[in-house]
């Protein structure tokens, strides 16, 4: 069975890093920098999941979220985020995310998040 | 006016010293004058008396000389007059004013000027005159007619001799036989007035010498202790209030310096008073300012962790960032190792676990720097702690913090800074909260999907002008109405809803670039967005860098 593809979108390295890390023997990973990448690459192909940050600069992760479920609807979306309230949260769910992480999250939480996303 | 004024301005001595001198000339050459031509008059009245009565008894005993026109009994009457001085001149004529007898000198080319006291020419004959000769001398001419008494025939017959009694008048004609005339010398009497004159005039002037003499003592026994008087005041006025008035003295001057040296004590007591009362108040004013600047600093304290507080969110994101690093590696780590069956495992993956490890250390670092960040912003500093300080990394870490606050609200920021920015003396958590209010208030004006603009530039030194180093934050927002703009660095001014601001965020930036030797400047059209530009001086003028860039100069 094919791996399932993973488009991880943060502006931080150390983050980015991790989640490869973390999710590179189990999935086929890709990653962008910042929201404009993000979405070029959403463009080219479709991802089964997303994992993106809110706040990243020139296009935020809100953007790629509405982006994503526009072109491609079957994308799980998972936002993680450094600061959340309840706005971000209930935003992000409303434009479509699965779940809603905050930083720093155990590997526990990741994996958990990306399970439900599966089933859903 | 002028004659008034020139008289106020004449000293004591002459005011006083004219009048009463002139007054005492003048009454003495009256008052003697007078009493001269008393005399005078006197002397010349009793001379013509005396010469009149003289001259009627010489008349009465020449009548039987001139009769007989006996020269000799006539020269031995006259030779009576010529033991007085004051005869010059004495004749006797007979009735056709033929000179019968003389003594002296006639007078000649003599005018007979006026008559004298009594009429010059009465019924008797009798002619008094006073003259005057040619070389000025004075006399008096006295002339008597010598008559004879002849029976009146018509009725009784009786010797010509005979008594004066009124009984024989009727009986008798008188007829003029001749006349007896007498020139009195006035000059022994003019000598005596003259000496009398002379004697009043030399009066006069010990008079007024003793006069000028005793009122010099009189004016400068007043005006001595009044220069005293003046001069102390003189000394109580420059404020030397040690001095005394010494004058041992009972009349109104006396007590007059008693007042005085009262007032001067008074004077002396009440300044102290003053003095205790101003020591008390330069001390009280020490306390309040020290009690003032305690308050202000806690005011920029609390301010500064109200922006903390509104900055909590940046905060979080900013710390969440590295710690989600730390905790991922290290859980994954843990994971890992946990899993592993063999050593050989452990080995294959070390340089993963280094990566790891480093990633973790390089992360907590971060986090570090993140929390010394806000420790420095948040420690409450006085302004005496300046240092050199590079605005750009100001401007660096306060948008670490306030970024994700922008975020939030849709608010794009965008920085143009200065590359060769001199570095300025000042505080950088002061200034960090400067940048962080005026940022955030900034983003509060701003609707979403604007942008804010925070731009550094350098404007180099121009004659005495040091150079600045100016910050500008450009938003877009709902910009400040023209009332409000006068209003907006006032303490506790707000438009925020209650609870939202403190209303001292500006006050207090206010205060500390004041403090920096700076200004705030705001250009604000409503509707339009707001510039607020931080202007700070560059203390240590650095040489100005050929390459300043223009472009970011222009921006504005």
């Amino acid at each position: 069975m094919e791996k399932k593809s993973i488009l991880i979108v943060d502006d931080e390295e150390v983050i980015r890093d991790f989640l490869f890390e973390v999710l590179c023997d189990d999935y086929q990973i890709s990653t962008a920098t910042d929201g404009d990448e993000a979405i070029e690459q959403i463009k080219v192909r479709s991802f089964d999941l997303i994992i993106t940050d809110l706040k990243m600069p020139r296009v935020s992760g809100e953007e790629v979220v509405k982006f994503a479920q526009e072109t491609t609807p079957k994308s799980k979306v998972i936002v993680i985020s450094g600061y959340s309230s309840l706005y971000s949260v209930s935003q992000s769910v409303n434009s479509g995310a699965s779940a809603f992480l905050s930083k720093p999250f155990s590997i526990k939480e990741l994996l958990q998040a990306i399970d439900n996303a599966a089933t859903e | 006016m002028t004659l008034l004024k020139f008289v106020n301005g004449l000293k004591l001595r002459t005011k006083f010293g004219i009048p009463i001198s002139v007054l005492l000339v003048t009454s003495i050459v009256v008052i003697t004058s007078y009493l001269i031509d008393r005399q005078a008059d006197g002397y010349r009245r009793e001379l013509e008396t005396s010469g009149e009565t003289m001259i009627a008894i010489l008349a009465n005993n020449a009548e039987s000389g001139v009769i007989f026109e006996s020269t000799y009994e006539l020269d031995e009457i006259l030779q009576l007059l010529s033991q007085f001085e004051v005869v010059e001149y004495a004749c006797i004529t007979n009735k056709e004013d033929i000179i019968l007898s003389e003594i002296g000198q006639a007078l000649k080319g003599y005018e007979q000027t006026k008559p004298l006291y009594h009429d010059a020419s009465d019924d008797e004959g009798h002619h008094d005159f006073f003259i005057r000769n040619e070389y000025g001398q004075e006399f008096i001419e006295l002339s008597n007619p010598i008559v004879t008494r002849i029976q009146n025939l018509g009725r009784e017959n009786l010797g010509i001799t005979g008594g004066l009694d009124n009984s024989f008048k009727q009986s008798y004609v008188t007829e003029e036989i001749g006349r007896i005339k007498l020139v009195l010398n006035l000059e022994t009497v003019n000598q005596s007035i003259a000496e009398s004159r002379r004697t009043a005039i030399l009066i006069a002037v010990v008079v007024l010498l003793i006069t000028i003499i005793m009122l010099t003592f009189f004016v400068r026994f007043i005006t001595k202790p009044v220069k005293m008087l003046v001069d102390i005041t003189d000394q109580v006025s420059r404020g030397d209030l040690t001095q005394k008035v010494e004058l041992d003295q009972n009349d109104e001057i006396g007590h007059l310096a008693r007042t005085f040296n009262r007032m001067i004590e008074s004077l002396k007591h009440s300044r102290d008073e003053i003095e205790e009362y101003n020591r008390n108040l330069e001390q009280k004013i020490v306390e309040r300012t020290l009690e003032l600047e305690e308050i202000q600093a806690q005011l920029v304290q609390s301010e500064k962790l109200s922006a903390i507080g509104q900055l909590a969110a940046g905060v979080a994101h900013e710390l969440n960032n590295p710690l989600g690093g730390i905790l991922g590696y290290a859980q994954f780590a843990l994971e890992k190792l946990s899993k592993s069956q063999e050593a050989e495992e452990v080995v294959r993956d070390k340089e993963k676990y280094i990566r790891y490890l480093t990633d973790i250390e390089v992360q907590a670092r971060r986090c570090k720097t993140i929390v010394q960040n806000l420790l420095r912003f948040s420690r409450s500093s006085k302004t005496t702690d300046f240092s050199d300080v590079d605005i750009n990394q100001v401007i660096g870490d306060t948008i670490t913090f306030v970024e994700h606050q922008l975020h939030m609200n849709q608010i794009q920021l965008k920085m143009e800074l200065h590359k060769n920015l001199p570095t300025i003396q000042g505080d950088t958590g002061q200034l960090q909260q400067v940048l962080t209010n005026l940022i955030l208030n900034a983003m509060h004006a701003s609707p979403p999907d604007t942008e804010i603009q925070v731009i550094s530039r350098f404007s180099p030194a121009l004659g005495e002008f040091g150079g600045t180093v100016e910050i500008l934050i450009i938003d877009q927002g709902s910009g400040i109405s023209h009332e409000n703009v006068k209003k907006i660095f006032e303490p506790f001014f707000t438009t925020k809803q209650v609870g939202k601001g403190t209303g001292l965020g500006l006050s207090v930036s206010y205060g500390i670039v004041k403090d920096h030797g700076g200004e705030i400047k705001v250009e604000s059209k409503p509707g339009e967005g707001s510039t607020f530009i931080v202007i700070l001086p560059v203390q240590k003028p650095q040489p100005a860098s050929d390459n300043v860039s223009n472009e970011l100069q222009t921006k504005n």
